[in-house]
């Protein structure tokens, strides 16, 4: 899926930005970074921005006045119009449907995958282990042509069913990695005493460890939604029909409807992306945390 | 170190389950693990011995027959050649300029936050919407950067950068580096932040330049990020399909074509199914060999 790293998950804490003590404070020099870095922000942002510029102005005045013109008036038909022809009404569903099923199941499973291999004794730990991570290394496309034949003879092709198998397989290997450093972490006093209470593995799993690693299983869940909503790969293998398709999917064949229609498309792509923008723009703390906790460790 | 750091192994199991306790927490998702992921890899193998064409019923065994005739594959050599360019290319420039980012964000900056959140922003979003982004972007007659060019009056210069041998791969390898970019920046942000103040002190009294400082005191401190990076966007950079797929699916004629693309057409286009396994076989198994050395350092660090 999306490349996500690996790294271990402390705390969802944002990295915090601690000021250099012993530097002097943000002077001329400091502006001047600012407004070089504030300039290469606007440019490496500005095919969003272009986007979201032409996906509100008429056709007639993207053509006449040119694509980096400022628009002579503004417009939201291109988003009524791609909306529909698009059929994102349905693609949102199946998407949304689709990581609902999957995000909450694949961390379970995963978390439980990764609860064994921290704090159970279990035989062939490591096998496991390095069985489970050198997932992360398969494309796949060396999967696919095994996974359409056994949906088909499972009839789970053209069903989102179809789709969560081999969703779950490909985010498990990325999910234990992080789950199982976090449970690590936790002290083994605290299983000594619930044992003595005597708590199970399940009762301190479900009782102790998941609460405890709320911070991980947020991370581990957003960025693992991210991944689901982007696939593309095995969407566009087994999904055929209009009402079955996922956001990319549908959103490639939009492409290719909307060829000469650029405010139309433009307005159809940002209809794809602003989701996921959204929800980037709220959880950003959870992700960058997540993705980089463990970089901040030296 | 970010995943290979900090490793406080702890020697005492805290529970004392029976024998079989801890399979039963690993068993739901390794048995998903195995039916859709193990197992269609290992039946890839199989495949790929075969002559296959993806929809008859029966097949014959071939033995190795598709892998000889990979290398009589002008594609194959095309698509080879394209993997190389775009692993060296999208790892080299995107890591470049995410520490470059990255020590300019960690200095006196205003605005971090948001900074941050731009540049990091294309890595979030689907790759078939980047893709049409960018094609978008290219298109030769109405797109922005032609527009641009004709705008600074460069009018020579503007042309279809994805229908031409000649620029279109570089033309998809943009916008893998503008999406790319963000997570080194990310880590080495978060690693930069890491590096005692002391240490550049020290350096100053014993009169270092900032040059010298960064090659002597900043670079070696980010070893353990450096290698993180690189890890992950090798393991990443062979499973490109998606991008090339959406943009320009391996054209024009076949300039584009990596193995991934490559292995796809054969299968659901040409009807060669074993053939295009063994495309698939064959980068995944390089794909695996680079990416051991990572799972093991991961596997190491936490027993």
């Amino acid at each position: 899926m999306t490349s996500i790293a690996p790294v271990r998950v402390d705390a969802p804490v944002v990295p915090s930005e601690p000021e250099p003590v012993s530097q002097p404070p943000k002077g001329r020099k400091g502006l001047v970074i600012t407004l070089v870095l504030l300039v290469a922000a606007l440019f490496w942002i500005s095919p969003l921005v272009l986007l979201v510029i032409t996906a509100a102005r008429p056709l007639s005045d993207f053509i006449g006045n040119g694509p980096l013109s400022w628009p002579d008036q503004f417009t939201w038909t291109n988003f009524k119009d791609a909306w529909g022809i698009g059929n994102f009404a349905t693609t949102y569903r199946n998407s949304a449907l689709l990581a609902l099923m999957k995000v909450p199941l694949g961390v379970l499973i995963s978390a439980m995958l990764g609860f064994a291999l921290a704090k159970l004794r279990m035989k062939f730990r490591r096998t496991v282990m390095f069985t489970v991570f050198l997932g992360l290394t398969i494309p796949i496309y060396i999967t696919i042509v095994p996974v359409f034949i056994m949906m088909r003879q499972a009839g789970a092709t053209d069903s989102l069913f179809g789709l969560l198998g081999p969703y779950l397989a490909f985010g498990i290997p990325f999910e234990v990695l992080v789950l199982q450093s976090f449970f690590r972490q936790i002290p083994d006093e605290i299983f000594e005493a619930a044992k003595v209470d005597g708590a199970g593995d399940w009762r301190i799993f479900f009782t102790i460890v998941l609460p405890l690693s709320t911070p991980a299983l947020v991370t581990v869940a957003i960025l693992d939604a991210v991944a689901t909503w982007n696939e593309f790969l095995f969407a566009l293998i087994l999904l055929n029909s209009d009402a079955h398709k996922t956001i990319p999917v549908g959103l490639l064949n939009f492409q290719g409807q909307f060829a000469n229609n650029n405010t139309g498309l433009a307005a159809g792509i940002l209809i794809a992306v602003v989701p996921i923008l959204i929800a980037y723009t709220l959880l950003q703390r959870w992700i960058v945390g997540g993705l980089t906790a463990g970089a901040t460790k030296g | 170190m970010a995943a290979v750091a900090l490793s406080k192994p702890s020697t005492a199991k805290a529970t004392r389950s029976g024998k079989w306790s801890p399979w039963l927490f690993a068993l739901p998702a390794l048995v998903v693990y195995v039916a859709f992921l193990v197992y269609p890899a290992v039946s890839s193998l199989w495949f790929s011995l075969t002559d296959w064409d993806g929809l008859s019923a029966t097949y014959n065994f071939v033995g190795l027959d598709n892998y000889f005739k990979l290398p009589t594959d002008p594609v194959v050599l095309t698509a080879v050649r394209n993997n190389v360019i775009w692993t060296v290319v999208t790892i080299a420039v995107p890591t470049v300029i995410g520490l470059g980012l990255a020590i300019a964000l960690n200095g006196k900056v205003h605005g971090k936050p948001i900074l941050r959140l731009i540049f990091y922003t294309p890595a979030v979003l689907p790759l078939v919407s980047i893709a049409s982004i960018w094609g978008w972007l290219y298109n030769p007659q109405y797109g922005a950067i032609n527009s641009f060019l004709r705008l600074i009056g460069l009018d020579g210069l503007a042309q279809p950068w994805l229908g031409q041998d000649s620029t279109a791969l570089w033309a998809v390898m943009v916008p893998a580096i503008w999406l790319r970019t963000g997570f080194p920046m990310l880590l080495y942000l978060a690693a930069l932040q890491g590096i005692p103040n002391e240490l550049y002190e020290a350096a100053t009294v014993d009169g270092a330049s900032r040059w010298q400082q960064f090659w002597h005191v900043t670079m070696p401190s980010l070893r353990p990020a450096h290698y993180i990076v690189l890890a992950l966007s090798l393991i990443d950079s062979f499973k490109v399909f998606d991008m090339i797929y959406a943009m320009t699916y391996g054209g024009p004629g076949t300039a584009t074509q990596v193995m991934g693309t490559w292995m796809y057409a054969n299968v659901f286009q040409y009807y060669q199914a074993g053939y295009g396994t063994a495309i698939a076989v064959v980068i995944t198994v390089v794909a695996v060999a680079v990416g051991i050395p990572y799972v093991r350092s991961q596997t190491r660090e936490a027993s």
